[in-house]
């Protein structure tokens, strides 16, 4: 069994670690903004 | 610390593990023992990963990082989330399609047996010593401030360790940190809490905030692309991004810890909950060693956070010069308090109070230089000492006593991870291959004995070992040291297929070999190693591959 024999799975996790990527921008996005802030 | 301080401690040390030990005892089968009973759900494995990772160095050490050189530190783990990602994406369906139990032997299926027997040798050795640091770390700053025996306080944190995750293997290990992580977020949120409560009445929070940053402990992210600059975006992406991939995906401690998962799906949601939970949980932490920081402006500091050091420096002889020292000290805080209460009638105050706290500095280093002379120098940086120093003079009792308990949670949960580790790694990469017909319940006590002489030799190297780095680097820099070879054999396994065992293996060992001369013999920023290490053995294994070991007999790829 591979990744390739379920795409809708593939796709969905695919999905998820873009999104767990956006949530780490706007993590940073914040910090950086915390940062202008307060320095 | 007072009688209600230490019921509060050993009740809360003491009961997860009880509760743990009631929870799961069983006669498990040596995959019960080593992967749990395939019952625990994505929370249990986001909190596991979460506790195996945040050792008591990072609640001792990073508050005292954030006092003295600001939250910069926080870049350090910009790279974690990438990493995080791609473990879930290319390390956790081999590991979990393969239904191995340890990382290493995957190294066997995909290459041979010297191929698995490097890597769960390099992991042994630099995990061995790291186990005996984590329990080190805090039993010297806790020995010296409460006046404890170093010794007992080294077996308080290891001894009762080793006995539960003995007994209870990987399920227990998860079940206990889950709760031990509990106790150390809410006792580290009270911290915050009364950080901020003590400071004056009339500073707002924003305010104080304010002044934190004029004063520069609030630089989060810095884009800067000077090299010299310790810790930037950059450095966290690209360094961070190669150690946190090597940890999470080729350490045991935390395989073991996502491996324990009722499904792909719950180990990947645990491991994407710890990349998006890692960055804000740090930057609280640095946040609120910024705030001891503001606490200390207006609330008169030791001179040297470290006090036991500070008088035997004064009983050899060293009084009359600290005096001096300590009566600038003295009045360099007034001076210093004085312009803050005033900040808001002088535009001006940001550039005084810079020029004060540099000189305190200057004070405080001139103190260092002085104990050394002495022959006191201090075993780990002053830096180590603010936290705890603050959570034993200015925090309530029974607060102190659950922070101290904070404390014992994080090593007690670090270890465990590292001991179940440990111990599964010698059982199944080790002993079952060179002894493979015993019974099922032969390698459970076997994997039981040497989680056990593990956990001795940890006691031992912590018995033994000195520090005088900073702590959190003593970890990073050893981790670092082995990290980027052990990694380079799984990316080799994972991308380079041509690549076989005899080419690999001889690439990790000159890929260690020149890590450990860059290490002794040049002064390259330690992060870089996992780097350098993971690089050339790509480079060296596929180098051997096209020319020594052309003739090998084409690899067989484990799906």
């Amino acid at each position: 069994m591979s990744m390739h024999d379920h795409p809708p799975f593939f796709s969905t996790w695919r999905k998820a670690y873009w999104f767990a990527i956006a949530l780490f921008a706007v993590e940073v996005a914040l910090l950086y903004a915390f940062t202008l802030r307060f320095s | 610390m007072n009688r209600l301080d230490y019921i509060v401690l050993f009740a809360t040390i003491l009961a997860i593990p009880l509760y743990g030990l009631w929870r799961t005892y069983n006669h498990p089968n040596l995959r019960e023992y080593l992967k749990g009973d395939r019952t625990i759900r994505w929370g249990t494995i986001g909190l596991s990963v979460l506790a195996t990772q945040a050792g008591p160095i990072t609640f001792l050490s990073m508050p005292g990082q954030a006092y003295e050189s600001g939250i910069g530190f926080i870049q350090n783990y910009f790279g974690q989330p990438f990493a995080l990602i791609a473990v879930c994406a290319i390390f956790v369906p081999i590991y979990q399609r393969l239904k191995v139990y340890t990382a290493y032997e995957y190294l066997g299926q995909r290459f041979d047996k010297k191929t698995r027997l490097l890597g769960g040798f390099l992991f042994l050795i630099q995990r061995g010593i790291a186990g005996g640091i984590t329990i080190y770390a805090p039993a010297i700053i806790l020995s010296a401030l409460l006046g404890w025996d170093l010794n007992l306080t080294i077996w308080l944190a290891g001894g009762f360790v080793i006995l539960y995750t003995v007994v209870g293997g990987t399920k227990i290990v998860s079940l206990t940190q889950r709760y031990q992580i509990l106790v150390i977020l809410i006792g580290m949120a009270l911290a915050f809490g009364i950080a901020v409560h003590r400071l004056p009445a009339d500073l707002s929070f924003t305010d104080a905030l304010g002044i934190a940053g004029k004063m520069g402990k609030l630089q989060a992210v810095d884009f800067s692309t000077d090299p010299s600059k310790r810790y930037t975006f950059w450095s966290g992406i690209l360094g961070g991004f190669f150690l946190s991939l090597s940890y999470f995906g080729a350490d045991q401690s935390q395989v073991q810890r996502y491996l324990a998962g009722n499904s792909l799906r719950a180990s990947r949601i645990g491991l994407l909950f710890n990349a998006l939970v890692k960055v804000p949980m740090q930057f609280l932490i640095l946040l609120l060693g910024a705030m001891v920081f503001l606490f200390y402006q207006f609330e008169k500091p030791p001179m040297f956070f470290n006090q036991p050091t500070y008088q035997r420096a004064v009983e050899s002889g060293s009084g009359p010069r600290l005096q001096a020292l300590q009566a600038q000290f003295d009045e360099v805080f007034v001076q210093k308090r004085e312009l803050l209460q005033n900040a808001a009638k002088d535009p001006n105050w940001s550039v005084q109070v810079q020029q004060l706290d540099a000189r305190a500095r200057a004070i405080r280093d001139d103190t260092k230089k002085i104990l050394e002379e002495a022959g006191a120098a201090p075993k780990s940086k002053d830096s180590d000492y603010v936290f705890i120093t603050f959570v034993l003079q200015h925090l309530p009792h029974g607060v102190v006593g659950l922070l101290v308990a904070v404390i014992f949670c994080a090593t007690m949960s670090a270890t465990s991870a590292v001991l179940n580790a440990l111990g599964s790694t010698t059982a199944v990469d080790f002993y079952r291959l060179f002894w493979p017909h015993g019974s099922d319940h032969h390698y459970v006590v076997a994997t039981r004995w040497l989680t056990a002489a593990w956990g001795l030799v940890a006691i031992a190297v912590a018995s033994f070992c000195s520090l005088v780095e900073n702590l959190i680097e003593a970890g990073n820099i050893l981790a670092s040291v082995f990290y980027g070879s052990i990694l380079g054999l799984f990316l080799v396994a994972f991308f380079l297929r041509s690549v076989r065992g005899s080419a690999v293996f001889f690439g990790a060992v000159l890929a260690q070999t020149m890590v450990l001369v860059l290490f002794f013999t040049t002064n390259i920023g330690y992060l870089w190693y996992n780097f350098i290490g993971c690089v050339a053995v790509l480079l060296f294994a596929w180098i051997l591959q096209a020319t020594v070991f052309r003739s090998d007999a084409p690899a067989t790829i484990p799906t």
